[in-house]
């Protein structure tokens, strides 16, 4: 066969020719996005130019939208396990067929939280400081290097088994299962290992009572896996319409039995979480006030948490109510869980950490225009590269595109499902 | 034309465009960029310079200090005494609450004016409790008020600092002397050691800070009181610049009612080492295990 | 096998434990040599003086020296009503009366074992009541000072008992707060059982109101 060289470089030609290329719904959809992620570029110059006082953040609430959204993507990230373990562990072959999906949103999500984790930092040209032995890596007292490692980890690994597939199947050769499955099973367990050190992240400080709960990195998982199936849900029904390629039902299915569990694990967990804040009282409420109830008058989160509440609970009936027949009360409740699970997760669990401060000051933040702007930029980006990244891989695995030694050549055929 | 060329022409133009676009996004980096050197960009981390190395970071700062605000300057690196270890004590039947003491941190460590920013802050609590969740650091006009007690915090320096553990490129640590200091050009800004604070003890450059030239006190130290630069944390140092030097901190000195004692717990003769044998000294938050260097105690 | 867990033992503490200095002679300062620094206590100007209300032509406040009606100039006890010669005394001391501390020669203190004070004694004089504040005094947890911690290296000043407490009226007056902290979006707690009280007026306050 071919030398890699050459193959892999006609691979990533043709990697790029598919990302430029395609119909008037693609074009529109990747120039907005695109335009998106230059708003958010531009939001973001503005805020390395005027200091990290252009947010909305203050010396009391000094993590806000991103680091929101950085938990948020990580879980999403996570969530891409639940396509895998059926593929993998259950021998789901219909879910074997459409489990890249997954591994393709691991890839955008991770990048999307790496992204909200760098636009959070106040010295990002001082990255390098936390490159071991160069810098110093704080590691293995530091949560946030175990946060490192393992969500870069998790993107190599991700970025290894949807590449070394695509890359393969492109050469028109049978994937060698010794290069992928490991990864594979590998991927589950460091799946679950990066929501958890996430979460240890916030459950690891005593100072803050909100987040000092054992029941942090539980909540974290398992909304994780209600984020992660619904968006690959809506992620399915979007390539059934928008691309070239024919997608089974029955993985839709089987995540949506695994939503049909997850969302109310979520909202039983959350049960627990108030139930446990609330009966007994005391000062260590007060942060658990603040979201639900208000606090001294400051309830700017009041209605967000009740619609994630309320979200969360018609999307768990819809779920329960829907058929095959009724695949729109799917997607509504994707929608609403997905929603609602952004608003608990982000907004819902960060910044009430904050609120009161450990000095009882009572500091609201509301994120400003300017954060919602990057925000949006880095969301476009994620959507970019998840987007290419399905292009692609429909392209590869129907066939279209695989490796000529010349025009014209006859094409191998087309190796069994894997 | 046929559609092959006018789509690879289309196209061309819009990666045209977008590149355009992209660089005039980025336009408004400058303002932070025209702050950052090649120098500063490579320098390490504060425990691996030597004495000549760290001897011309000093040099360079203060050459960027008199650029960028006009004023003469004199950044000394100041290090711990042997033999010392200090201790902070507060005496709450004596504080009246005045706010001094967070007024002469903020002239005496070089903050951003616009803030009025300061390393202290005096709690304002009411009397027959010590939960927080009855205090205030807003309150105005006459002290002290017959209903209240007043409780300045400030960094307290803890044995087991939180912020010490989180810190993901080890910008803040614990010096022989028992000050937590952080070298501000290692910091990388991820604010983690400021949620983990129990105290609120730590603070943020949200800006770059703004001072005027002749309010500057020139008498600086690298890991203390010279200007920080935008991005970075900060935080109380017990003043080495002037503890370290044998001086009280500006803190004490500008207390009118003598509320504040300090001094080095190694020496037995030392008016700490007295309050901490004689008074009833608590910790604020002891339950987790922090052990600060920052005691309170009432005489009554 | 404990030789392949070596290097992940040693990457570990490489990137773990942060080390020391690099450049071990940058740890410590210079040993302080040895030395010896006075605290000095202020002596105010009230010692032995009394206020009248007046100034002289440079703002100055006019006061009056006890000897000068109680010294051997004239007779020991003074003629005229003592309420009206020191009518401007207030006095808020507990039960005390003027001869509880002034010796029967009003220019001299006295103890309650007889044991008479010059003025500058005064603080001997406060500490026979006050033993506690004069004890935390001497130890530093009462009345501030101004200086060095380490009288190796530097002296040290401290203020006089008269310097925040009258001697009459003895009570510490308080002061006006410096201007709470500006940050952002912090509000001040204004519930209806704790509305702060008016500011006091201006000469209520011995330090002075202070801009922020």
């Amino acid at each position: 066969m071919t030398s890699h060289a050459t193959t892999y470089l006609a691979f990533l030609r043709r990697a790029v020719s598919i990302s430029t290329d395609g119909g008037w719904r693609f074009y529109t959809w990747m120039t907005a996005l695109t335009a998106v992620m230059l708003v958010g570029v531009n939001a973001y110059a503005q805020q390395l130019g005027g200091g990290m006082g252009v947010t909305g953040m203050s010396d009391h609430v000094s993590w806000g939208l991103y680091i929101a959204n950085f938990a948020f993507a990580v879980g999403l990230a996570a969530g891409a396990v639940m396509m895998v373990i059926p593929a993998y562990l259950y021998r789901d072959h219909e879910m074997h067929d459409v489990v890249i999906v997954g591994e393709i949103l691991a890839v955008a999500a991770i990048a999307m939280s790496l992204a909200f984790v760098t636009v959070d930092l106040g010295r990002p040209d001082r990255l390098w400081h936390m490159v071991p032995f160069i810098g110093r890596f704080h590691w293995p007292v530091s949560m946030l290097t175990w946060d490192v490692v393992v969500l870069t980890g998790y993107l190599l690994l991700n970025l290894h088994i949807t590449g070394y597939l695509l890359y393969t199947r492109y050469r028109g050769e049978r994937p060698d299962k010794r290069w992928y499955v490991p990864f594979v099973l590998l991927s589950i367990v460091w799946a679950v290992s990066i929501h958890t050190v996430t979460a240890f992240l916030f459950s690891g400080l005593g100072g803050r009572p909100f987040w000092n709960s054992a029941l942090l990195a539980p909540r974290f998982l398992v909304s994780a896996f209600v984020s992660g199936p619904a968006f690959i849900v809506l992620a399915l029904e979007a390539c059934r319409r928008y691309l070239d390629v024919r997608i089974p039902e029955g993985p839709t299915w089987t995540l949506v039995n695994i939503l049909r569990v997850t969302v109310l694990i979520n909202l039983f967990l959350v049960l627990s979480e108030v139930f446990t804040e609330f009966y007994s009282g005391g000062s260590h409420v007060a942060s658990a006030q603040y979201l639900f109830f208000g606090l001294h008058g400051a309830n700017a989160l009041v209605p967000w948490i009740w619609f994630a509440v309320v979200a969360n609970v018609v999307a768990a009936g819809l779920l329960l109510a829907a058929d095959k027949s009724r695949m729109h009360l799917v997607i509504i409740a994707c929608v609403l869980t997905f929603v609602g699970v952004w608003v608990e997760k982000g907004m819902g669990l960060v910044i009430p950490g904050f609120v009161p401060s450990t000095l009882h000051e009572l500091v609201e933040y509301v994120p400003n225009e300017l954060e919602w702007r990057v925000m949006a930029g880095i969301w476009a980006m994620g959507m970019i590269i998840f987007t290419l990244g399905l292009k692609v891989a429909a392209e590869v695995f129907t066939g279209r595109a695989v490796y000529r030694t010349e025009p014209g050549a006859p094409v191998p055929t087309a190796p069994e499902t894997v | 034309m046929d559609d092959l060329t006018r789509r690879r022409l289309l196209k061309g133009g819009g990666a045209t465009l977008g590149a355009a676009a992209f660089a005039r996004a980025l336009a408004p980096i400058t303002e932070w960029t025209d702050d950052l050197s090649v120098d500063g960009f490579l320098q390490k981390h504060y425990k691996e310079l030597s004495r000549d190395e760290i001897a011309a970071v000093c040099k360079r700062l203060e050459a960027e200090t008199l650029q960028d605000y006009g004023a003469v300057v004199q950044i000394g690196d100041v290090r711990p005494q042997p033999g010392v270890e200090f201790a902070y004590a507060l005496n709450l039947s004596v504080c009246i609450g005045c706010r001094r003491c967070s007024e002469a941190c903020h002239v005496e460590n070089n903050h951003d004016r616009a803030t009025n920013n300061s390393y202290i802050r005096v709690l304002r609590i009411d009397k027959g409790t010590v939960d927080l969740a009855f205090s205030d650091t807003t309150y105005e006009g006459a002290v002290p008020r017959a209903d209240s007690y007043y409780m300045p915090v400030q960094c307290h320096q803890c044995d087991n600092a939180p912020c010490v553990t989180v810190c993901p490129v080890e910008a803040t640590w614990k010096e022989a002397d028992g000050i937590v200091v952080v070298d501000y050009d290692w910091c990388i800004g991820c604010r983690y050691c400021e949620a983990a604070c129990p105290y609120h003890a730590r603070r943020f450059n949200w800006t770059k800070p703004e001072i005027p030239a002749e309010e500057i006190n020139p008498d600086q130290a690298y890991l203390s009181n010279r200007i920080r630069p935008q991005g970075v944390m900060e935080k109380c140092t017990f003043c080495l610049q002037r503890t370290r030097k044998g001086k009280l901190p500006a803190c004490l000195e500008a207390c009118p009612t003598g509320a504040r004692v300090f001094g080095n717990l190694l020496d037995p003769d030392s008016e700490i080492r007295w309050v901490l044998e004689n008074k009833r000294v608590f910790v604020l938050k002891e339950d987790l295990g922090t052990q600060p260097r920052f005691f309170y105690f009432f005489d009554e | 096998m404990a030789s392949d867990r070596l290097p992940v033992l040693l990457l570990a503490a490489l990137l773990g434990c942060g080390g020391g200095f690099s450049d071990p002679s940058r740890e410590f300062a210079e040993p302080v040599p040895e030395g010896s620094h006075d605290v000095v206590i202020h002596q105010p100007d009230v010692l032995g003086v009394l206020d009248t209300d007046r100034v002289d032509v440079h703002g100055a406040p006019v006061g009056v020296g006890c000897d000068t009606c109680h010294g051997p100039a004239l007779a020991a006890t003074p003629q005229g009503n003592p309420e009206e010669m020191h009518s401007d005394v207030d006095v808020v001391h507990g039960d005390l009366v003027c001869a509880s501390c002034h010796d029967d020669d009003r220019t001299r203190l006295r103890r309650a074992s007889g044991k008479t004070l010059e003025m500058d004694q005064a603080m001997e004089l406060c500490a026979q009541c006050h033993g506690p504040q004069k004890r935390d005094y001497d130890h530093g947890s009462h009345g501030g000072m101004n200086g060095y911690w380490d009288l190796r290296q530097g002296p040290r000043s401290r203020n006089h008992c008269l310097d925040c407490h009258g001697a009459h009226a003895p009570q510490y007056q308080g002061g006006v707060a410096v201007h709470p902290p500006r940050d952002r979006f912090l509000r001040p707690r204004h519930d209806a059982d704790h509305d702060d009280p008016k500011p006091a007026p201006a000469d209520a306050s011995e330090t002075g109101a202070h801009d922020g």
